[in-house]
Parts: structure tokens; sequence; C-alpha cells
């Protein structure tokens, strides 16, 4: 697999998450990931991102950057906020096992703009 | 429009088995009444189909009604049963729909699409022995890679308005009855409980497919393999429910 990537930016609304979900299949398909490994994907960005927006929105843009690697994929996001998103709270439990799950690697930093996440995720061997 | 109506013998057979479940509430006769009108679930499950939500999903919600129809039916005031138990079973369907409507419109050949895809999916990972990719299943069914991705999606497309959805204690004892003791174990970890108090609230199927998924590590076709049912499926109940999960946290987090 060559080395590349795709970028793509949303207002911070949960209402534009369908958007990150709908490119990362697209991209993990282009993985040659499987249909288990695209659900754990979506499901892995659709935890990330909303942990960026919450439930009501914010005030902004999240760019989420997809880049092939070896046999897989590493996903970031970046939320860039008006007020900068200091308040955003930390992963719960539940979302962090929820995360622990179906991603290889993943964390989420607060940032200058906005919190920042990166998540791996890597084909299974066969 | 059930077997009762059209079978006087049989009738009067199922007649007497509501007045012995009245009296004993054994298990085992309900499962027969249950099953005696699962045809008639079936039928207004149906009638709800051109919606937008794949027919399993309204059987599911259909056979709830039935269970809360037989467990409350009085046989003593004379009412057919089938009378007694289409406007519940009706109102259980609706009250799913007032629930969780698709969030954005999924257009119908979408809807279709996603509905034929469960079927390809079974069939290529049993032929494959494993989880298929996209190009394999966009190949299966003779459409195009990005057609599968947004079909694919449109399980997902659920919205949660309400955590009424997560049904009451009467229909969790209902559902868990129909898991093995097993399962019944499984879904009855500490370790989950002590995590999340909302997982709890979940109706029994999909408490033990996030237990599952997110903590006992199995994938989703192993899951599907497991319970019987499609991946297909165990992605749209993974996705309603950590939906349900998310929407019940936001909830709690309010002042």
């Amino acid at each position: 697999m060559s080395d590349g990537e795709v970028r793509l930016a949303v207002p911070a609304q949960p209402g534009y998450l369908r958007m990150t979900r709908l490119l990362a299949a697209g991209v993990a398909s282009r993985v040659g990931f499987t249909l288990d490994e695209v659900d754990d994907l979506r499901i892995a960005i659709d935890e990330l991102c909303f942990a960026l927006v919450g439930p009501g929105g914010r005030d902004g843009t999240i760019t989420v950057r997809y880049t092939f690697i070896d046999g897989g994929l590493v996903v970031e996001g970046e939320g860039h906020f008006a007020d900068g998103g200091h308040d955003t709270p930390l992963l719960s439990p539940l979302s962090m096992q929820i995360l622990g799950a179906v991603a290889d690697e993943c964390t989420l930093e607060p940032g200058i703009e906005g919190p920042t996440f990166r998540l791996v995720k890597r084909r299974r061997e066969e | 429009m059930s077997a009762e109506a059209t079978d006087p013998n049989g009738r009067e057979e199922l007649r007497r088995k509501f007045e012995a479940y009245a009296q004993t509430r054994d298990q085992a006769i309900r499962d027969v009444l249950v099953t005696a009108h699962m045809g008639l679930a079936e039928y207004l499950a149906r009638r709800f189909t051109n919606r937008g939500e794949p027919l399993d999903d309204l059987m599911q919600v259909a056979s709830l009604g039935l269970l809360k129809a037989v467990d409350r039916f009085d046989p003593e005031r004379g009412l057919e049963f089938s009378t007694y138990a289409t406007p519940t079973i009706v109102g259980e369907l609706k009250r799913h729909f007032r629930d969780k409507g698709w969030a954005v419109r999924v257009p119908r050949r979408v809807q279709e699409l996603h509905l034929r895809l469960g079927a390809v999916v079974s069939q290529l990972t049993q032929d494959l022995g494993r989880s298929p990719t996209i190009p394999e299943i966009a190949q299966s069914a003779t459409v195009s890679e990005e057609e599968v991705v947004e079909a694919i999606e449109a399980g997902q497309a659920y919205r949660f308005t309400s955590l009424d959805a997560s049904g009451s204690g009467e229909d969790e004892s209902s559902l868990a009855d129909q898991l093995g003791n097993e399962d019944q174990g499984l879904i009855d970890s500490e370790h989950r409980v002590a995590l999340s108090p909302l997982i709890a609230r979940c109706p029994p199927r999909e408490r033990m497919i996030l237990h599952l998924r997110f903590f006992e590590g199995l994938t989703q076709s192993e899951i599907a393999n497991r319970l019987g049912i499609s991946q297909m499926h165990v992605s749209r109940l993974l996705a309603r429910s950590l939906a349900q999960l998310r929407e019940a946290s936001t909830e709690e987090d309010q002042p």
C-alpha cells in the first residue's frame, strides 16, 4: 500500500459525524479491511469525534485526516474551536473500554485550538 | 388473521392454555402461546416495512408486544386474544418509530441494498471463513464499492430522542427468558456493571452484544454466529446501543 492521506473538514456538530464515518468506511475499503474491521473503525471514529464535538456541538470545525500505513490506517482528528475547547471532558471509562476493543492505539489530548485524537487500526493477520 | 380464527379446535385448545397460563404463569405454556401467535406479530410487523426499518428489527419489536399481550391477557373477559393483542403490538411498533427514526433521510434504494447485503455478507462469511472486505461484498452483490459503503452506513442512521426505548423492567424479564443461562451469566458480569450502570438499562440482547464485543473481544461476525443472526444485524444493534448509551450519559450529565 502506497503512502497517502485523505482529509475531511466538517462543522463541529454531531450531525456531521456521519460524514466522518462514511469516509472512514470508504478509506478502510481501500486498505482491504474486512467488514468487521470497517465497523470497528467507524465505531472508534464516531466515539472520538463525538468526544470532540460533544452532544450540543461547538462553534468551529473538526478536521479528520486518514493516513495509509502498512497494513492499516492512522486517523488523526483536530478540533478548531472558537473557545479552544478547554472544557472538553476526558473520555469516560466506558468510552475507553469501547475504544480499547475496536482500535489498536488511541489517544485524546488537549491542543491549542481544541482537543486532538490519534487512532491506529491495523488489519488482523489472516 | 391468526391460526385461532380459522381453526375452532385449535382455538379452544389455545383458550384452555390461556386459562392455564393465567393461573400458573408456567413459562412453557407461555412459550406455546407466543409461538402460536407469532403469525399475528409478523403480519403486523410487515405492515410497517415500508418505513425503512428492516423486517427482523420490526419482528423483534412486534414479538415484544406479543409477549406483553400474552402476559396481560385475561381470558375471563371473553375477548379474542387477537383482538386484545393487536393494539398492544401495533402500539409497540408505533412507539418504536416514534423513538427511533432514521436520523437522515435514507433513500429507498439504499435501504433496499442495506437489507439485501445482510444475506450477501452472511453467505460470503460462510464461504470465506472470515468477514468479507468491501470489494468482495461489492463484487458479490454486483454493485459499486461506494454503494456498499453507503448501504452499510445506512444501518447506523438511527437517532434516539428518548431513553424510553431502553424498555421497562417487564420487557427485560420477558426477553431475558429467551436467552440461555450461559449468556445470562455473561451479561451479568460485574466488570460491565462497574463500568457503566447505563449498560444495565439496555435490553438483554443488546447488553449481551455490547458485552461480547467490548468486554470479551469477540468480532461482530463471531457474535453473529453465536447468536444466529446476521453480522449486519449485530452492526445495527451495536450502533443503536451505542447511540442509546450516549444519549443516556448525556442526559445524566445534565445538572
